[in-house]
């Protein structure tokens, strides 16, 4: 029977980066998704192509109902790619273009993928964005492009990284103070706004990190653990 | 690189080296050889400033890199002397806003509107300098003008208009308190205008007024969600649309889970299922404008329970006034199950650090009656300037302007200044604003892109991003004397110029003595000793804290004299206007606020919390009704009040509350750039002219509408049209 509660099982390694999202602490703001956006790179949409459902989110908030009036209860949870351990999108990709890095992240690698769509069509969370056109960026709204992540053309996957380029900045940074990289030091952009401090992130391999300490809290929950998918993602519930 | 880039590149560094050096600072370039400054290709660097997205003065950091951008330019060489050419030009370039932690009220977090910020000084349809009116008024056709012009043209009309009638020149603006604000009011008082009128359904005047009345506070009241345990908030979308929403949020998050053993417990009254609604672990779903009455039920309900402990703190008439009331009439008031009631009201008093919490999301014409029960009821439970209480408001180091009078002083104006404010957009049809543009002698707006109301403008000086020049804001809430501070770190990308400096030339212009105040000089005479001013700059800004000398905070003790009259504290019905059967509530779009982020495409495609639609905002509509007049979500609507109607895409909304059609504010803008004009309905435009009287202030929830199903539509675009859940935990 799945627990949700994340073990230790990969120590060799020097880092295998997990998130903790409490929805007991989420008002569902979105402030996530837009920081998601702003750091990323990621393409705006257009009225026309969004009722086609073409819009573009690596992490999105989702809202669920529950209930009748009066007695109407609003569930919000934060849903981004999940870094599996077991990653159903990876052995599918005919061009490596997806594969699990030595950290635990799974990558994609935009110059290699070729479209083909199998690894959205596997992926349980339906967290992967495809550009079905070349994005367009009006002058000068490309002064805004975070220079650490490249821009993606039409035809090409692509999701949540973990934030990547502050994982890399961090590690090297620790690497040129010969130091260990510190327990909240990592902070991808939707953790960094979260207002109410909802998402944590960090180190699954130190047991001490706070991200493991939380990944054990009773109230510990995974996405459809019972897929067998591994995920990185915790929740932790909503206290009732 | 290409060579031919190259060149171009470095041709274009040397034209501007020498326009620097004529004293021409437009365009000013960075040189690709020597860096500018520190300015090193790839490097980031992180500058303090201020996000001006909403009033509450978040203090942010921004990444600033080196950027490049198309400029077109007159070329100068020989074999294209005379034609237009295409240069790229690189300059220091905003990558990213980020809170800045050293900030009091953000606290180095950030809402999706402070994120998305960014966009609005890259936003492609932003005005590139000083634009004349060429066409009819109101047809928006413009033509660009020098600013020396400009300024000559509307110095003269100010002039004249002056001679005559100093008095009608309305200078109308937005809520918040900054220098910009502190030079309108400066330059009004120069050239003998009327204090600026503040033209906003977000001023929270309803908040400032009650604080006054009931407890002789001046500003917005602080409170202590921390160190609470229960919370009963009223009326007030605090994790939303209110006051401070990144702050509030971020004691909201530490209510819940950042105490070992407590976890803070949340009820929220409120006629609409809000993000705060939806956080609550109880949501009472009131019937709009029956927050006074809720908020006596429960002072009286504590009192006749004995679970108000500091009852005798509380004036005599004012106990009297609620042991007087008609405790059932009230509770039918709010259509709130009774037992449900009680049972909330008998779980805040018998915890140990109850805390009332009561706003005016949505303003009715009794909402400072209700906020002043809220008040009484805190009197009671000990909770006046107490931890995980309320706490007076400090000493605000830049005071706001407050007068919401605007129809009034547009009606009668014969020149009209417009700045961070869009009238035309804000004010129902029924305060007559076209009428008022139409009829002016002279109309002048500051605004950065072209938006409804400066589409009506003689003249746009348009000012520069509030990223682009140096900057103080007061924030909104704060029980320490703030200021959030920020420089000028990028040069602005156009040939715009900061307010006060635009109004410091038209006083010369209009041969009047005015110098607008610098952030330094406001901040100073507020600084302890020991603080110098380049630390205030380095970190965005400072905060009084307790051990360092600031201004004395007002009494903490509730003014008896305001409290003990029965006239200062009484619970009137709230009023409506038109027939309808149903009641319209707009209400501020955690996303597009009060409509003026509209033109942001990063917000327009982040989905509405309540119905996940982007790109549209849909009115929510109760099931049941929906199913009495045969609507269905998507499906078009009108919505008909006594003074006009528009149509609407539906949302069925299973929260929604009977008989009461909410409407996010964002849609509706005829003029707003690429990503706003044309789309959607903005709902303020059906209101009737009604007042808080308190205050003056528009009462946004007082209007009574008419639905009807026009057929089935394409404007509701839903990013995920689910609203059940297939299982737990299923994915979308």
């Amino acid at each position: 029977m799945p627990t949700g509660k994340e073990t230790h099982t990969d120590q060799a390694k020097p880092h295998r980066w997990g998130m903790v999202v409490d929805l007991d602490r989420c008002t569902g703001c979105e402030a996530c998704v837009v920081a998601c956006h702003a750091e990323n790179n990621i393409a705006v949409s257009n009225p026309e192509e969004a009722a086609r459902g073409r819009v573009n989110h690596w992490l999105r908030v989702d809202r669920y109902y529950e209930g009748q009036f009066p007695d109407v209860k609003v569930k919000y949870r934060p849903v981004l790619c999940q870094h599996c351990d077991e990653a159903p999108c990876e052995p599918v990709c005919p061009v490596n273009a997806t594969y699990h890095n030595p950290e635990g992240l799974n990558v994609q690698v935009y110059n290699r993928c070729v479209g083909t769509f199998y690894c959205a069509n596997n992926c349980p969370y339906t967290v992967r964005s495809f550009n079905w056109f070349d994005p367009q960026w009006p002058e000068p709204m490309q002064l805004q492009h975070n220079p650490d992540v490249s821009l993606r053309p039409g035809g090409v996957m692509e999701k949540c990284t973990f934030c990547i380029q502050r994982i890399k900045r961090v590690e090297e940074s620790a690497d040129a103070g010969s130091r260990p990289v510190a327990d909240g030091e990592v902070q991808p952009a939707c953790v960094q706004s979260c207002p109410a401090e909802a998402m944590v992130f960090g180190d699954l391999n130190d047991p001490d990190s706070k991200v493991s300490r939380l990944a054990g809290d009773g109230r510990a929950t995974k996405l459809m653990e019972e897929l067998g998918t591994k995920p990185k993602v915790v929740y932790l519930d909503r206290a009732r | 690189m290409e060579r031919r880039n190259f060149f171009k590149i470095l041709s274009t560094a040397s034209a501007g080296a020498v326009a620097t050096s004529c004293g021409t600072s437009t365009d000013a370039l960075i040189p690709l050889l020597v860096p500018e400054q520190d300015l090193i290709p790839g490097v980031e660097y992180w500058h303090p400033s201020v996000c001006t997205a909403c009033p509450s003065g978040c203090g942010v950091l921004a990444r600033v890199m080196d950027g490049e951008r198309i400029i077109e330019r007159i070329s100068v060489e020989r074999s294209t002397a005379g034609k237009t050419e295409k240069l790229r030009q690189r300059l220091a370039a905003i990558k990213k806003l980020e809170g800045n932690p050293l900030d009091h009220v953000s606290g180095g977090r950030l809402c999706a509107r402070g994120q998305a910020s960014v966009q609005s000084l890259y936003n492609p349809d932003r005005l590139r300098g000083p634009m004349k009116r060429s066409g009819v008024r109101g047809e928006a056709t413009f033509q660009p003008i020098s600013w020396k012009q400009a300024i000559a043209e509307a110095s003269d009309q100010l002039l004249k208009i002056k001679a005559e009638a100093a008095d009608r020149i309305a200078i109308v603006t937005g809520p918040g308190a900054n220098t910009r604000t502190l030079a309108l009011r400066g330059f009004a008082k120069a050239i003998g205008a009327p204090e600026p009128v503040v033209c906003s359904v977000a001023s929270w005047a309803a908040e400032r007024k009650a604080a006054e009345l009931a407890l002789n506070w001046q500003g917005l009241p602080f409170y202590d969600v921390t160190n609470a345990r229960h919370i009963l908030s009223v009326g007030a979308d605090f994790l939303g649309g209110w006051i401070s929403p990144v702050h509030y949020a971020r004691q909201f998050g530490a209510f819940r889970q950042a105490r070992t053993e407590i976890r803070g417990y949340l009820a929220h009254a409120e006629s609409r299922l809000s993000i705060t609604a939806s956080a609550a672990d109880q949501w009472l779903p009131l019937k709009p404008g029956s927050e006074a009455q809720f908020l006596a039920a429960v002072g009286r309900i504590l009192l006749d329970l004995n679970l108000a402990p500091k009852a005798s703190s509380v004036p005599a008439g004012v106990l009297a006034a609620f042991r007087g009331f008609d405790l059932a009439a009230l509770i039918a008031a709010t259509g709130i199950d009774e037992r449900r009631l009680r049972q909330a009201v008998e779980q805040l008093g018998r915890s140990e650090g109850p805390l009332v919490l009561a706003g005016a999301s949505s303003i009715h014409t009794n909402s400072v009656d209700a906020i002043i029960a809220s008040h009484c009821v805190n009197m009671m439970l000990g909770n006046i300037g107490a931890p995980g209480g309320i706490l007076p408001p400090a000493k605000a180091a830049i005071e706001p302007l407050t007068n919401p009078r605007f129809a009034e002083a547009l009606s009668q104006a014969r020149a009209i200044i417009l700045d961070e404010a869009n009238p035309l957009y804000t004010a129902p049809k029924s305060a007559h604003i076209k009428e008022a543009l139409t009829k002016a002698g002279f109309v002048l707006s500051f605004a950065t892109t072209l938006d409804d109301s400066a589409a009506w403008a003689d003249l746009i000086l348009p000012a520069h991003h509030s990223l682009e020049g140096e900057l103080a804001v007061a924030p909104s809430t704060a029980s320490r004397v703030s200021l959030a501070v920020g420089g000028a770190f990028v040069q602005p990308l156009y040939e715009t110029q900061a307010v006060p400096a635009t109004l410091a030339a038209l006083a010369a212009g209009m041969n009047v003595t005015f110098q607008p105040a610098t952030a330094k000089e406001i901040a100073e005479p507020l600084l302890p000793k020991d603080l110098p001013w380049e630390t205030v700059v380095r970190e965005g800004g400072f905060h009084a804290d307790p051990g360092l000398p600031s201004v004395p905070a007002p009494k903490s003790k509730p003014a008896a004299k305001a409290v003990s009259s029965p006239a200062t504290f009484s619970v009137n019905p709230a009023k409506f206007e038109g027939d309808g059967p149903f009641l319209l509530q707009p209400y501020l779009s955690p996303q597009l606020h009060d409509g003026s982020l509209s033109n942001l495409p990063w917000l327009q495609e982040c989905p509405d919390p309540a119905s996940s639609a982007v790109w549209s905002l849909p009115v929510e509509i109760d099931p049941v009704t929906a199913q009495k007049l045969g609507i269905a979500s998507g499906d078009n609507v009108k919505l008909e009040s006594a003074t006009g109607s528009i149509t609407v895409p539906a949302y069925i909304h299973p929260g929604a509350v009977p008989g009461v059609l909410s409407m996010a504010l964002g849609g509706g803008h005829q003029h707003f750039g690429r990503y706003a004009s044309g789309r959607g309905a903005n709902p303020l435009e059906i209101l009737a002219l009604a007042h808080e009287p308190a205050t003056g202030d528009l009462a946004t929830g007082a209007t009574r509408v008419r639905l009807t199903r026009i057929g089935p539509g394409k404007d509701l675009i839903q990013y995920s049209a689910e609203d059940k859940e297939e299982r737990p935990h299923a994915h979308r």
